[in-house]
């Protein structure tokens, strides 16, 4: 994909996860309100899915709240059967905010230097293997 | 253009759990006209709900009488903040008796205590069957029926109505139990706005649609509720919107003296979000952002029982140095029904950790792992749910973003089991300690044998809203009740059934704290028989 780069999305957004029963919610708010066109390029519903894998039992839903220039992912059965009784030591789905933080996420790099976006930890694929500098 | 009336509202606690001094903190260092406390959340209702099976005056959140006790009542009657909070849980009468014998021993004795009750519907379960009411499962609408004879708590969420009436008939202190989170704030506002005496005066039933009791346009009422149910979502779950559990954590100043949220609201609904003044953390737009986003489905419809919010459109600025404007919350007609959160009894659950060290640590785990199962196997726990989690070794990271690889210096493992088997959760038990001498090398960390617990699984329905609103009441405590409880000793009874539950250690620990903060002369109130029993068990 010419003219793409791959960045931390932490590098963009900013993120918080709760549970409503068996459900997540990953609510992500752009750093600034005016990078909110780059976060909504780098998440998708079909992203999520990859990422989430077995973790995420259901359906995935994708909200916007352009106002703050925020997305919200709903995660459908994602707790094990619920905060109550999810095994895992994370029963409320709390750090999948910022686990989702990690994923490497793709940007036209015109629209980075136009935004302004850092590119200190930029890649030339989601992998992260190869650093761009290499390859200018 | 005159500037219209703000009234300011400090959030001292986001759970059951949450700092005890918070509200202590945030009485003392800012003006306030009301604090408002959430202690519910879902797991919380069933806890509490199990408490009061066992003890007649237990099943509410016992830190509210903890901070009240230690002075947070003469904070409030010396500055006049009225309190507002579902601290009652499962027990809203036993809970603002309480409170108001608190008040009492502290010489306020005209205190009004307000007790908002009609959400728990487990004794009414019965009578909503025959009238047709099914409580059906929100996802797999199978009816209540199903879970009935272990069913723990069943709760309505109200809404603001009655707090609001509670407060135009001159409560110091309202205490609920589940309601709405977001109604801690909204019915004060109602109240506030004049919209609850107009209601009061016209006799309109206390827990309709309040948009009715407004003296503004339908459109505008709405408007105005979903900006001050914002103002609710924003500050509910205390300092998380004020700089805790921020991704932005690393530019978070002073940590430990974290200040809690105070919102700043118009009876014309705008909106200004702060903190006391040099408290800890900082307040800005990014830490206000994450907190809107934070349990929320559908962004253009939150809702609540007292109005549809659309937050798509909010707009959250910087307005000075830990200072934020919301604006832009669209309202719309209240849902038709109402959520309720039930739960039931749901087999038994335990956990266990161990600490591995050394070279491969992770391989050193996973080969832990596989000797316990090999033994649960071998003594036939065929019905145990195991999940293995090791942590260092990267059981947050999602399977499907790629992270650099480390080697850690060490990882703890942790398995969790459920089973409708008590007997095969303790027989998971047993098998922990003697990992230390029979597994991999270095295993430490073996502290008691796990001991199993009741699993509660929840259950959410909705409920026409005749079916509550009907049996709502509001109720003024009247200072001259006779056998008020007697607090201190209360709180032991109520502890003592609590320290039964995993929370053992640290409520032992707080009642004889408390034992040797009290006067003498109530010290003796404290029964030695019972600090010995707690002891033995523990």
């Amino acid at each position: 994909m010419q003219g793409t780069v791959w960045i931390p999305l932490h590098v963009i957004a900013i993120a918080r996860s709760g549970d409503k029963g068996d459900h997540v919610n990953v609510g992500l708010v752009s750093r600034r309100r005016e990078w909110f066109e780059a976060l909504r390029e780098a998440i998708s519903v079909k992203r999520a899915i990859a990422w989430f894998g077995t973790r995420v039992q259901g359906k995935i839903e994708l909200h916007e709240l352009p106002g703050i220039g925020a997305l919200n992912l709903m995660l459908h059965h994602a707790l094990d059967g619920g905060g109550t009784v999810s095994l895992r030591m994370d029963a409320q789905g709390k750090t999948m905010g910022q686990a989702m933080l990690q994923a490497r996420v793709p940007l036209a790099f015109d629209l980075a230097l136009e935004l302004d976006i850092p590119l200190d930890h930029v890649t030339m694929d989601e992998a992260g293997k190869i650093p761009f500098s290499h390859d200018l | 253009m005159s500037k219209a009336k703000t009234i300011r509202i400090g959030g001292g606690g986001g759970f059951y759990g949450d700092r005890v001094s918070a509200p202590i903190n945030l009485l003392k260092t800012s003006q306030i006209d009301y604090l408002i406390l959430d202690y519910l959340a879902e797991l919380t209702m069933s806890i509490l709900a199990k408490q009061r099976a066992r003890e007649r005056e237990g099943g509410w959140a016992v830190d509210l009488a903890d901070w009240l006790g230690s002075g947070g009542i003469t904070l409030l009657r010396d500055r006049s903040v009225r309190l507002v909070t579902n601290a009652g849980g499962a027990n809203p009468r036993a809970c603002a008796e309480h409170v108001l014998a608190l008040a009492i021993e502290d010489g306020w004795s005209d205190c009004k205590v307000a007790v908002v009750i009609g959400d728990d519907l487990v004794g009414r379960v019965g009578e909503l069957l025959e009238s047709g009411e099914y409580l059906r499962h929100l996802e797999t609408d199978e009816p209540i029926t199903a879970i009935r004879r272990r069913l723990a708590s069943a709760n309505a969420y109200l809404g603001a109505g009655g707090i609001s009436r509670a407060l135009d008939r001159g409560a110091d202190i309202v205490i609920t139990g589940r309601v709405a989170d977001a109604s801690l704030v909204v019915g004060p506002m109602i109240y506030e706005s004049g919209w609850a005496s107009r209601a009061e005066i016209s006799g309109s039933p206390l827990c309709g649609p309040v948009t009715e009791w407004a003296d503004v346009a339908g459109d505008d009422a709405l408007n105005l509720l979903a900006s001050w149910t914002v103002a609710g979502h924003l500050i509910e779950c205390g300092a998380q919107s004020s700089g805790g559990n921020h991704t932005g954590w690393i530019d978070q100043p002073d940590l430990g003296r974290l200040g809690y949220p105070i919102a700043e609201i118009g009876v014309d609904g705008s909106l200004q979000l702060t903190k006391p003044k040099g408290s800890g953390g900082r307040l800005s737009r990014l830490t206000v952002c994450e907190q809107l986003v934070y349990e929320i489905a559908d962004p253009k419809a939150y809702l609540t029982p007292d109005v549809i919010v659309d937050l798509s459109n909010v707009q959250i600025e910087d307005s000075g140095v830990n200072r934020v404007k919301v604006s832009g919350a669209k309202g719309s007609q209240m849902p038709s029904k109402l959520k309720v959160s039930a739960s039931h009894q749901d087999g038994w659950f335990a956990s266990a950790q161990l600490l591995i060290p050394g070279p491969n640590a992770v391989i050193r785990a996973q080969v832990t792992d596989e000797t316990l199962r090999s033994r649960l196997d071998e003594e036939g726990l065929d019905s145990l749910n195991i999940c293995t989690e090791i942590y260092g070794g990267g059981a947050t990271v999602l399977p499907g973003i790629p992270i650099d690889e480390c080697e850690p210096p060490e990882v703890i493992i942790r398995w969790a089991v459920s089973s409708q088997s008590r007997r095969q959760v303790i027989d998971f038990g047993r098998e922990i300690a003697p990992l230390v001498l029979t597994g991999p090398a270095g295993v430490a960390g073996y502290s008691a044998r796990p001991r199993p617990r009741s699993q509660f699984r929840y259950w959410p329905s909705l409920i026409e809203r005749g079916h509550v609103e009907s049996k709502v009441r509001v109720e003024l405590l009247d200072s001259k009740i006779e056998n008020l409880p007697r607090p201190l000793l209360n709180s032991m009874r109520m502890w003592l059934g609590q320290a039964q539950s995993t929370l053992e250690h640290e409520l032992t620990d707080r009642l004889e704290r408390m034992h040797r903060r009290a006067p003498e002369g109530r010290r003796k109130r404290v029964s030695g028989a019972i600090l010995e029993r707690l002891k033995g068990d523990t």
